[in-house]
């Protein structure tokens, strides 16, 4: 894990990720904490400081839906889904980081230097 | 209130936040401690590396933050402290604004409750009042014979729902050992249908309980009900003995306003001949009953007016003898709500413009207040505007500020108007039938608040307005000297406003107080120092006794008479049917012999009195002419009468009228109809109250009719204290007790208590504008006094620099005392000709003064003119003892 080289999300950057992990399974917490680390293999590191008030923002804007429920392990653990609103959001969200994305790879290309 | 749910949620999400974050924490030490980590290290690390859970706890919990409804609470706060900071100022304000606010919310409650709430009746909007008329002045109703509600019934489809009749009765209701007095309402099988009333026990009457051979039946007004049978639920169906006849409960009726007299009970008509006679049935021009009307579904006001007015006019020209054109008959459809508020009005009206006019006077005064307090608080506002908060901002602080004051002062005030409802219901029961209606309810308390929100909202833009320039010019660096110049004419202005609006407040209160001046002064025919009254109707009593022509009552009354003069103490007892100025002697057609009357001339009428040979001089009432009766007046004698100096004048206006002959042309089977010799002259009487005319009045000897009513007049001796009377009185009543154990003894009281009672509810209309208008007075010499005390303090150092220049304390005293001064006279001259131009309000609540009342002006501006100084002196002085010494030094 090299630390020097790690830089802040983009703001919504967390958000999108999390909408997009509870979209494939709902998820708690815990769980999205270990998914964001696997899936992007130890790339990014989310700290739980930014990811329970990134699941309210969520919340209050009815992105989610969350409940109490008991875990494989008998765990009581709070899941969160996405709404409908939330997968919509979701679809505009992921092109409109798509269209950033390439508009910064074709400025940054080298070919355009 | 939509932030509610938010509100709430915003607390639940923090709880399963916490319990979120616990169970996080829970589950990454499970799993450390079994990847092998001793339990308490993986708690430990769980912990770090889960990072500050207090902060990510309040990261969740702004995150549901309600922006509005928390920075609403921040003003709050911030609000609230300010005002803690100055408890004196907000002491004033908030005392000023609960009188202001008292003041309205309780007259408002009074006008809520008479006025504008529904009636309790199905529809009570659809219920009208039939009201005939003559000589268009509104005292004269005239009601209608049963021909003409017939005539209305069959010509007037927009009526539909149905006329009712319901004339008022008299009798005494029996039981062992007592009688009381009924008013009943005698009416149509129709009439509880026509009100849209319904029983609140029981059932009420029918049609099937109209005319002849049914058996009487009462229905218990629901008030009636509670006083007299304590609410008795198992009242129904129970016999009662009325005028010695038995009739049945059948039901207690729903509470409900009645119009335009309050009724104890309702019966069918049987119980009384009279009503079910043919006279009653057939004779157009018997005008005895009163009709109410319910509109037919779908039909208008308008309407109903047309059409009504369509049959009038065609039973005019139909029936010539029965409506005298001369005497200018009318019919007019009242809705029932308009009718009952009738007389309440006009007052009501007055008491709530003058409750505003108070109102009006606080605010201007915590206005100023407000004003020289926002003069210190310019620093602040201009430091936080240079900080940054903007212009809005800082207005809403204020808003908030004041909306917290005015509300205080608004709860204050509803604790006022709760205080003073029971007050404003008794006064108000004297006018209006609807005043146990009035309540705080939620219109009322919406009143209030509106009441707070505006006065708010005067005092933010009033604060505000003179600060903008400053914020404006913050960046400027002006400090002291942008809006100095609005602020003081602002601040003048509110002081002439005050002082207007206090003349013209002291002006209405004036002209009330001398009206019950003059109504108490007004003579009301009698000599009626030391007399007692005491009625007790011994013929209804023994309805039986009367088949020898009313003599063994008669008997009966002179027995008690004499038992009575026995008393120590008295002077003289006189009997009569009616008690003096009462107005509830029958009004009678009279006939004058050998001048029959042409062909549809109304008859002249005469208000009927028995009266025994003493009566006269025990009420103190002038023989003029001729002979007073005398102990052989009987009923084989020859029959005599005495008429009022005014019936007199009208029968005989140019002969003379004693030894001419009068007849009772409508005994309604109470008298004979013999020709009487009238024998003398005798003072008038003001019966229908001192604002009313005299009453042309026929007196008969007590002993020549069947006494159909009676009671006894007692003149104490001169030198009874008024502790005396009130022993004779006690004594008296307990003879009448003992003699006629079933019989109501009322109007046990002095005529000097009667005809204070006649005025009372005009000098409580008085004392209440009068007590505003102190009020305002008091508010506005604290307001002229604080102004000017306010500007010297603002001077000091000016005054210190004049003095030191040579000024002397005099001139300095003069020049604060010319700049109140006028400020004063700018007020008053204003207020006088807000005054004059305004006064005509009130021409219909005034006796015996003009609108106009020169003596009343005067009065006003002399008092406004010596308040308004004596405030002014106070600063004044202060200013004339100021140091220059200290000043100069204090300042440099």
């Amino acid at each position: 894990m090299d630390n020097n080289n790690r830089r802040d999300l983009f703001p919504g950057a967390l958000e999108m990720m999390v909408l997009r992990l509870i979209q494939r399974e709902p998820a708690h917490g815990y769980a999205l904490v270990q998914r964001i680390r696997e899936r992007s293999q130890d790339l990014l590191q989310v700290e739980e400081g930014s990811l329970y008030p990134a699941l309210q923002r969520l919340l209050k804007a009815g992105l989610v839906k969350a409940s109490w429920e008991r875990s494989a392990t008998g765990r009581r653990i709070r899941v969160y889904r996405l709404t409908s609103a939330g997968s919509r959001h979701l679809v505009a969200e992921v092109s409109s980081f798509e269209q950033m994305l390439l508009g910064i790879s074709r400025v940054v290309a080298p070919g355009n230097a | 209130m939509n932030w509610l749910p938010g509100w709430t949620r915003r607390f639940r999400e923090r709880r399963e936040l916490s319990a979120e974050i616990q169970a996080h924490l829970e589950e990454r030490t499970d799993a450390l401690a079994a990847a092998g980590v001793p339990r308490r290290e993986a708690e430990a690390i769980a912990r770090r590396e889960f990072g500050n859970v207090t902060a990510t706890t309040e990261a969740g919990w702004e995150t549901w933050r309600l922006q509005t409804l928390d920075s609403l609470l921040d003003d709050l706060r911030y609000a609230a402290r300010t005002l803690l900071r100055n408890p004196g100022y907000a002491a004033v304000v908030a005392v000023t604004l609960a009188l202001g606010i008292g003041a309205n919310t309780a007259i408002f409650s009074v006008i809520r409750g008479v006025l504008l709430r529904p009636l309790p009746n199905r529809d009570g909007d659809r219920l009208l009042y039939l009201r005939q008329s003559v000589n268009s002045s509104g005292e004269s109703d005239i009601n209608f014979s049963v021909t003409e509600i017939r005539d209305l019934r069959a010509g007037v489809p927009a009526l539909g729902g149905g006329i009712a009749e319901y004339s008022p009765f008299v009798a005494v209701l029996q039981s062992d050992g007592d009688a009381t007095r009924l008013n009943i309402g005698l009416v149509t099988g129709n009439y509880f249908d026509v009100m849209g009333l319904v029983p609140f026990l029981g059932r009420v009457t029918r049609p099937s309980d109209d005319g002849t051979g049914v058996p009487p039946v009462v229905v218990l007004t629901y008030d009636f009900w509670r006083r007299r049978f304590g609410a008795d639920s198992g009242i129904v169906d129970r016999p009662v003995t009325i005028n010695g006849q038995q009739a049945i409960v059948i039901g207690v009726l729903q509470p409900a306003p009645f119009f335009p007299l309050q009724m104890d009970v309702f019966m069918n008509m049987v119980i009384s001949p009279h009503h079910v006679g043919a006279l009653m049935q057939n004779n157009r021009t018997h005008r005895m009953t009163e009709a109410v009307a319910r509109l037919a579904p779908g039909a208008t006001l308008a309407q109903a007016e047309s059409q009504v007015a369509t049959v009038y006019a065609r039973l005019q020209r139909e029936f010539p003898d029965a409506y005298d054109a001369k005497a200018n008959f009318q019919l007019s459809v009242i809705p029932f709500k308009r009718a009952l508020g009738e007389r309440a009005r006009v007052t009501l009206w007055l008491l709530m413009g003058t409750a505003a006019l108070v109102l009006i006077i606080a605010v201007a005064s915590v206005a100023n207040v407000t004003l020289m307090r926002s003069v210190r608080r310019e620093h602040e506002l201009v430091v936080r505007a240079s900080l940054g908060a903007g212009v809005a901002r800082l207005r809403r602080l204020l808003l908030t500020e004041h909306l917290m004051i005015s509300a205080i002062g608004a709860t204050l005030g509803l604790g006022l108007a709760t205080a003073g409802v029971p007050l404003l219901v008794s006064l108000t029961g004297r006018y209006s039938p609807r005043a146990g209606e009035i309540h705080l309810d939620g219109m009322v308390l919406a009143f209030a608040l509106v009441l707070a929100i505006v006065v708010a909202l005067v005092l933010s833009v009033v604060a505000f307005l003179p600060s903008e320039g400053a914020l404006a010019s913050v960046s400027a660096g002006g400090r002291r000297a942008s809006g100095g110049l609005r602020k003081r004419s602002l601040q003048r202005g509110l002081v002439v406003l005050q002082v207007a609006v206090s003349v013209m407040l002291l002006a209405g209160a004036g002209l009330l107080t001398r009206t019950t001046i003059r109504l108490s002064d007004v003579p009301t025919g009698l000599e009626s120092d030391n007399v007692l009254t005491l009625s007790a109707n011994l013929l209804a009593a023994n309805r039986g006794a009367n088949a020898d022509g009313g003599a063994s009552t008669t008997q009966e009354y002179e027995r008690i008479r004499d038992a009575i003069s026995g008393l120590p103490g008295v002077r003289l007892v006189g009997i009569a049917s009616v008690m003096p100025l009462r107005s509830t002697a029958p009004d009678l057609d009279l006939a004058v012999e050998g001048r029959p009357l042409a062909p549809g001339a109304p008859a002249p009428t005469g208000a009927v009195v028995l009266a025994n040979p003493d009566y006269f001089a025990a009420a103190g009432l002038p023989l003029l002419r001729g002979r007073p009766f005398v102990a052989t007046d009987q009923g084989n004698a020859a029959k005599v009468v005495i008429v009022s100096q005014l019936l007199a004048h009208r029968l005989f206006p140019t002969e003379d009228p004693i030894g001419k002959r009068v007849q009772l042309a409508t005994t309604m089977g109470m008298f004979s109809g013999d020709w009487r010799t009238i024998v003398g002259v005798c003072g008038n009487t003001q019966d229908g109250g001192p604002a009313g005319a005299p009453t042309p009045t026929l007196y008969i000897p007590f002993a020549q009719e069947s006494p159909y009513a009676g009671g006894f007049v007692i003149r104490t001796l001169s030198n009874v204290t008024d502790a005396g009377v009130a022993g004779v009185a006690t004594e008296a009543t307990r003879i009448v007790r003992q003699a006629a154990p079933t019989v109501p003894v009322e109007d046990v009281m002095t005529i000097g208590q009667f005809t204070d009672l006649t005025v009372a509810p005009r000098r409580v209309n008085a004392a209440l504008v009068s007590s505003f208008g102190l009020l305002a007075l008091i508010i506005a010499a604290v307001g002229i006094a604080g102004v000017l005390a306010f500007n010297v303090n603002a001077r000091t150092n000016e005054i210190g620099i004049r003095m030191s220049l040579g000024a002397q304390p005099g001139a300095v005293e003069r020049m604060i005392l010319a700049e109140g001064g006028r400020l004063v006279g700018v007020g008053i001259g204003l207020g006088a000709v807000g005054a004059y131009a305004s006064a005509g309000i009130l021409r219909g609540l005034l006796f015996g003064v003009t609108p106009h009342d020169p003596v009343t002006f005067g009065v006003v501006l002399l008092t406004m003119v010596g308040v308004g100084l004596a405030a002014c002196w106070l600063p004044a002085s202060r200013a004339a003892r100021i140091d220059p010494a200290i000043t100069l030094r204090a300042h440099s």
